[in-house]
């Protein structure tokens, strides 16, 4: 008898179906031995878990363990299956790690209460709110003005490189080498400090983007080149037998399929610049981490910190997933 | 057969003086001249290594010859102040392994140079890219991307994709080697239309029943050099050189 889903209609039919069905399953595969042991491991938990706070001797610590790790084992089985529906495996193993936060929480010893009230301290952030708006609106727009302006000269450079003239190539290494090897800081301090002294003014914004660009536009420039030569040659030729001129062959040929080699790498480097634009802070700039220092030292307490580690995260998190929507779709001609 | 050239004035359309070709110091092509007229189907065959492709390619000069002149409707395009990317709209050219762009369907890989070359207007040029697709007979796969289509079907694309361009003169470098048998048939019975309906046409293949029924002239290309020509009959039949008796006792 084979197992149609159609087909269920009395009880009677689907017992019958259920044992077809799992009828190959080794017998701890089964949920007729996951459901009770589950019940089990939960019942022994409520009878015998510990008190609340750090263990008492080694029993306690060791029915901890018991405890954590019975669940964890009924999870693997049903991890481990590959028959078991994925909502059901996506529970366990959320439950699980909940279980190991929630044991840590209890069994730690950890004073909670001086932590919340140094880390998580609600009370602290009163009036800082326009501290953080300055802040991010100062990150965001030092993100966005040399990512793009990056992104350009990153690209210009890759195609350069691409073209293997070998004039142009040294240049080119010189300047990439260069900046890929100076650390931020130091270049974002040269260019607000010493630049005055050759007559050009960049005010501390300016002096941020223009090291942030020179440091990425050369990383950048390796990416793109990367990315260019995973193209063949032949789509290359194919392009201009048609009659396509080079410019032509690299924006309608070239450059859409090598998005889906550049995009990986290009979304580690812009997201690596968001975090980098916190160097500004040597310069002054007010941009989210110098405003968060400001507002730890106000407070005398390191909430505020950690509250721009939370806007970071709520800036990069969406940009993430954005970009690995366009890797998916970069790849939509790829083989069926 | 192609369509019969009128041999009382047969209009000129590719003319070449000693072509010659150096891969640094490899000497590829070695003193190449002849004439191809309006409407002709050139058979070239020969070993391989002997220079067939870099013939081909230096005729729309993905190759630069290294000297020599060849002149395409009676301009010298080896000469640098002429603009060769205009030159090569009117020159259709057909891979061995199509080099079809993997990124854009069948039907835009047909309208993409019309569009962007010729500034054809999007909706005219997928309006002739449907009709071509057709001629080809791959109306169907219109909308794939070409990792969806078979061999035959890429190659017939690629056929449609050069002939968006309106070209006077079609290449092709061994179009049918890399297909698997069953689809020969179907990428040969294209070309051989296209040779019936009066295309100028050079071809590099090995498909001896293609070239008896379709070219009206063999060249045999031998080590850089042309060392016979004819039409079909005469080259397969009753060869003079005797090398190519040797390379024809091998493919025959
Ligand atoms: N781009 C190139 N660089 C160096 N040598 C080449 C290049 N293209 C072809 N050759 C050489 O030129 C010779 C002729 O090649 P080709 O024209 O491809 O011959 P065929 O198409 O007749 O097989 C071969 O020896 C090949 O190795
Ligand atoms: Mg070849």
């Amino acid at each position: 008898m084979k197992y149609q889903r159609d087909s269920l209609q009395s009880r009677k039919d689907f017992i019958e179906q259920w044992k077809v069905r799992y009828h190959h399953l080794p017998w701890y595969r089964r949920y007729e031995f996951i459901l009770p042991a589950f019940i089990a491991v939960l019942l022994f938990t409520i009878l015998a878990l510990p008190s609340y706070g750090k263990p008492e001797g080694a029993v306690d610590t060791l029915l901890i363990g018991i405890i954590f790790f019975a669940f964890f084992a009924v999870a693997i089985l049903i991890l481990m299956d590959r028959e078991k529906p994925v909502l059901l495996k996506r529970i366990s193993s959320i439950t699980v790690i909940g279980l190991f936060f929630w044991f840590f929480y209890r069994y730690s010893g950890a004073q909670w209460d001086r932590f919340r009230y140094q880390f998580f301290n609600i009370s602290m952030l009163e009036g800082v709110g326009e501290l953080y708006l300055i802040g991010l609106w100062v990150t965001l727009r030092l993100s966005v003005v040399s990512a793009l302006i990056a992104m350009v000269i990153g690209l210009v450079l890759g195609i350069l490189r691409s073209l293997k003239n070998p004039v142009l190539e040294i240049f080119l290494m010189i300047y990439i080498d260069f900046f890929r090897a100076m650390p931020l800081i130091v270049n974002m301090v040269i260019v607000f400090y010493a630049l005055p002294f050759l007559g050009i003014n960049l005010n501390a914004f300016w002096s941020a983007a223009l090291a942030l660009i020179l440091m990425n536009s050369a990383y950048q420039a390796e990416i793109f080149r990367a990315g260019i030569e995973s193209i063949p040659r032949r789509q290359v030729q194919a392009a201009r037998a048609l009659g396509m001129r080079p410019m032509q062959v690299m924006r309608l040929v070239v450059l859409p399929q090598a998005v889906r080699v550049i995009l990986p790498p290009l979304s580690n480097n812009l997201v690596s610049l968001v975090k980098d634009t916190a160097v500004a802070y040597v310069i002054t700039l007010p941009e989210l981490l110098t405003q968060a220092r400001h507002a730890v030292i106000w407070k005398r307490n390191p909430t505020p910190m950690i509250v721009s580690t939370f806007i970071y995260l709520a800036t990069l998190l969406p940009f993430i997933h954005f970009i690995r929507l366009q890797e998916r779709r970069s790849k939509r001609w790829l083989r069926k | 057969m192609a369509q019969e050239v009128n041999s009382a004035s047969p209009i000129e359309m590719i003319r070449i003086v000693d072509l010659e070709k150096y891969f640094a110091k490899l000497h590829v092509l070695k003193g190449i001249t002849t004439t191809i007229h309006k409407g002709q189907v050139v058979s070239v065959i020969g070993p391989s290594g002997g220079g067939k492709s870099t013939f081909l390619r230096c005729m729309n000069r993905l190759e630069e010859p290294s000297s020599g002149s060849i002149f395409i409707e009676n301009v010298d395009i080896t000469d640098h102040r002429i603009d060769i990317n205009k030159i090569r709209t009117d020159i259709g050219m057909v891979f061995q392994d199509y080099n079809l762009f993997p990124h854009l369907t069948a039907i835009q890989n047909v309208m993409l140079a019309p569009v962007h070359v010729r500034r054809v207007k999007p909706k005219e040029a997928e309006e002739h890219g449907m009709e071509l697709l057709k001629r080809v007979g791959v109306t169907d796969k219109a909308k794939e991307y070409p990792f969806n289509l078979s061999g035959g079907q890429q190659q017939r694309v690629a056929i449609a994709r050069s002939l968006a361009m309106r070209p006077k003169i079609m290449f092709f470098d061994e179009p049918t080697s890399a297909l698997d048998p069953e689809m020969i048939r179907e990428v040969l019975d294209v070309m051989q239309t296209l040779a019936e309906s009066g295309m100028t046409m050079v071809v590099v293949s090995h498909e001896l029943g293609f070239i008896r029924e379709a070219s009206n002239r063999v060249m045999i290309l031998v080590d850089g050099k042309i060392i016979e020509e004819g039409t079909p009959d005469e080259v397969f039949n009753t060869p003079q050189n005797q090398r190519t008796k040797d390379f024809l006792s091998k493919i025959l």
